[in-house]
């Protein structure tokens, strides 16, 4: 039987881009599903990186585009996950 | 030193107050009294807790032999019974009084420890001998998220520990949706649970009964765990234990329950269905933009090429410089070409609110969504689609913003695909040419192209994927969708504040400039015997130089050195394509009093003449070489920067040839129909 936590491994490698998503595909609650990520990112199985999105507040020409095109600030975050190998 | 000692024995002590039954005694612990180990993870009312039961007679200091910082204090604990010789109170002091010393452990979420704090917990938790660990543990629990806690309770369940869970954050929990059978979660997790709210004291003296009761008793038997070599099976054990005990505790109907949310999502970020609403979305954007500000477009228009160009010719004739070259450049030249630009400003304001309005609803996040499942499914990157979304907003920073990617080949092709993304000042262009050859549909023409510009993208990924870029890895994006919300309107206006400022000021300063550029290059006479500034455009060096350049054009319809001339000026900045047609055609026709319709009914012209009589497609394959070709010498200074110059000559060498070629491709099979 697979348990909540190899399924997760598997929507991330198969790409599926939402949690809700991944709830209808594995059943498990959506609860389950932010600990479980929250979890393997914790131990190293998963890399996150917030990923900025929106325009900053001084507009495009202010825009360092250090790490992307601005900051919503305060806003949902986007968040891009890497396996790794362990 | 056991821990006791070290506990009571280490630390600096808080000078001694009266006894009293209330919390802030300060009394020092004495080392017989029982300990008793708050443990949990960060941010559930662990601390507030300790501060609750303790007051003000609270040690802190570092553990010895470690950095780690621990609170320790004196639990006065008096069970229901209460009775104390303070003078706060009536009650007298009983004898049923029990001192506990009480450690307040560095929060963690787990006994596998990724800190030094963590290390402490897990040290005094389980790696020391029975006898110098803590007589019982209070394992505090958030209730509103509750599954992120019971990894490390089903990891102590897993010991011969001693514990109670203490549930914080119902009330929360409760707002959520969220309600927990107390009960139910003690039989699931084998060991007793109270629910307390430590920030308005509540459930303290039930947590005191239940501690007492507990203290001196043995420990529950510990959860069966599976015996297993492999970490990551031992982990999915403990998750499946817990996504159990949750869904007894607080019903597989809550835990799964759909908000309508979660099923205008359903649809929303469907594989098939979702790219479809996106683009009905968009083309609803663009058709609302071209047809609401159609007429505020006409409306300014109308100011600046009559009563602003008239009235600086007049002005300038009053001070005796009417017909010269100052009057070609102010009239022609700035007011012809900015005033051009001006006549976007309602159109622009209106898609940047219609765009903020979208983010702000929650809408752009699922169409992040379907852009990445789109994008994965031909290979690219995940995360590549964020600078190529705010390509279309501006190349410069799209191509800066290549920097989230942490594999410097997968920088370099989405630098190498960003310009196919149809910029704001493209729009402009697009906007206008839709307006003249479209009509009514000119917001559609317009969706069109940027319908070109995603299919372009794809096809040259593909082909970029399957050729240079082979077996790059793929990072996988997980977003947790933001429920849907009304728009704000502060935050739409702010926005778009924001957002058509900084257009107005990048276009602004490129305009002015590349005006006087290209009014500098229509008045050089190219041809002997032409005075300067008196020069017909076309025998300019401006018209001499774009005629050289225009049979290039002559397959996709477009061969004309009008057309070819503002394709020059586009190269150095999109913003002036058609600031420079406002002023080839003022400049050109000068005897025409210029009305709104006027340099629509010109362009019209030119292209039905470059065409043989096919205006339509050659019109479009004018829209699809502008959207392919070279984005503008900002964009290229950019990607010099970000993935060098032989990647960089590369990319102008891909536009080039796809801009021309589907430009071909549209006028050749288009002439066939239209």
């Amino acid at each position: 039987m697979t348990g909540p936590l190899t399924a997760l491994l598997a929507e991330v490698a198969a790409g599926t881009p939402t949690v809700a998503e991944m709830a209808r595909n594995t059943g498990l609650s959506t609860d389950v599903l932010r600990a479980g990520l929250d979890h393997l990112v914790r131990t190293g199985r998963l890399q996150a990186t917030n990923l900025p999105i929106g325009c900053p507040p001084s507009g495009c020409g202010g825009c360092g585009a250090a790490g992307g095109c601005g900051v919503a600030e305060g806003g949902n975050s986007l968040v891009t996950l890497s396996l790794t190998r362990r | 030193m056991s821990l006791i000692e070290r506990a009571n024995g280490s630390l600096p002590l808080a000078p001694s107050a009266k006894a009293c039954c209330h919390p802030d005694t300060g009394r020092p612990t004495a080392p017989d009294d029982p300990v008793v180990a708050l443990v949990g993870a960060p941010n559930t009312g662990k601390s507030t807790l300790f501060n609750a039961l303790t007051g003000a007679g609270v040690t802190m200091g570092n553990w010895p032999g470690t950095t780690v910082e621990v609170s320790r204090g004196l639990w006065r604990s008096n069970g229901t019974e209460v009775a104390c010789d303070c003078e706060t109170c009536t009650c007298s002091e009983a004898d049923g009084r029990l001192d506990i010393t009480l450690i307040d452990l560095p929060g963690t979420y787990s006994l596998d420890p990724h800190s030094p704090d963590e290390a402490l917990t897990r040290e005094l938790l389980v790696g020391k001998p029975a006898a110098e660990r803590p007589d019982l543990s209070v394992v505090t629990c958030d209730a509103a998220r509750l599954t992120s806690c019971l990894y490390l309770v089903a990891q102590l369940r897993e010991q011969d520990l001693p514990m109670v869970v203490a549930l914080t954050m119902s009330d929360v929990a409760a707002k959520r949706g969220v309600h927990i059978d107390t009960e139910a979660l003690a039989r699931e997790l084998g060991c007793p649970v109270v629910e307390i709210d430590p920030r308005r004291r509540g459930g303290l003296v039930a947590l005191a009964d239940l501690v007492r009761d507990r203290l001196g008793r043995p420990a529950p038997a510990p959860r069966a765990a599976l015996t297993d070599d492999d970490d990551l099976a031992l982990e999915d054990d403990r998750f499946a234990w817990i996504a159990h005990v949750v869904d007894v505790a607080t019903g597989a109907a809550v835990q799964n329950a759909r908000t309508w949310s979660d099923r205008v999502d359903r649809w929303v970020t469907a594989p098939v269905v979702g790219p479809l609403i996106f683009l009905a979305v968009m083309w609803v954007v663009f058709q609302v933009t071209t047809s609401v500000a159609s007429p505020l477009q006409d409306l300014l228009d109308g100011l600046f090429s009559g009563p602003v160009s008239q009235g600086a010719t007049a002005l300038l004739s009053f001070l005796g410089l009417g017909d010269s070259w100052v009057q070609g450049l102010v009239v022609d030249g700035l007011i012809a070409g900015v005033g051009m630009l001006l006549t976007f400003v309602p159109l622009m304001a209106l898609m940047f609110a219609l765009l903020a309005i979208l983010e702000d609803s929650g809408y752009l996040a699922r169409a992040a969504v379907v852009t990445d499942r789109l994008m994965r499914s031909i290979g690219l990157p995940g995360r590549a689609f964020l600078p190529l979304i705010v390509g279309y907003g501006c190349n410069v920073p799209a191509i800066s913003g290549t920097r989230i990617l942490p594999n410097a080949r997968q920088r370099i092709l989405t630098a190498l695909l960003v310009p196919f993304t149809s910029c704001t000042a493209r729009l402009t262009v697009f906007v206008m040419m839709g307006a003249i050859f479209f009509g009514p549909y000119a917001g559609t023409a317009v969706f069109a192209m940027y319908v070109t510009s995603i299919l372009i993208i794809i096809l040259v990924g593909l082909g970029l994927r399957s050729t240079l870029w082979r077996n790059e890895p793929i990072d996988p994006l997980v977003i947790d969708l933001p429920a849907y919300q009304v728009p704000t309107l502060r935050l739409t206006s702010s926005v778009t504040w924001l957002r058509l400022k900084g257009f107005l000021q990048t276009a602004g300063g490129i305009i002015v400039v590349t005006v006087a550029a290209v009014w500098l290059l229509q008045s050089v006479p190219a041809k002997p015997g032409l005075a300067f500034a008196e020069v017909p455009v076309s025998d300019s060096v401006y018209g001499v130089v774009s005629a050289s350049i225009a049979p290039v054009f002559a397959p996709a319809g477009f061969g004309s050195w009008e057309s070819a001339s503002t394709l020059l000026v586009g190269f150095v900045a999109k913003e002036a394509v058609i600031s420079s047609w406002a002023q080839t055609y003022a400049v050109d026709e000068p005897d025409d009093n210029a009305t709104p319709g006027d340099l629509g009914a010109a362009v019209y012209q030119t292209f039905t003449e470059s065409s043989g009589g096919h205006p339509i497609p050659a019109a479009l394959a004018f829209m699809v070489f502008l959207m392919a070709y070279t984005p503008c010498v900002a964009t290229l200074a950019a990607q010099w920067r970000e993935i060098g110059p032989r990647w960089t000559l590369f990319g102008v060498g891909v536009q080039l040839v796809v801009a021309w070629t589907l430009a071909v491709a549209v006028f050749q099979v288009g002439r066939l129909f239209l």
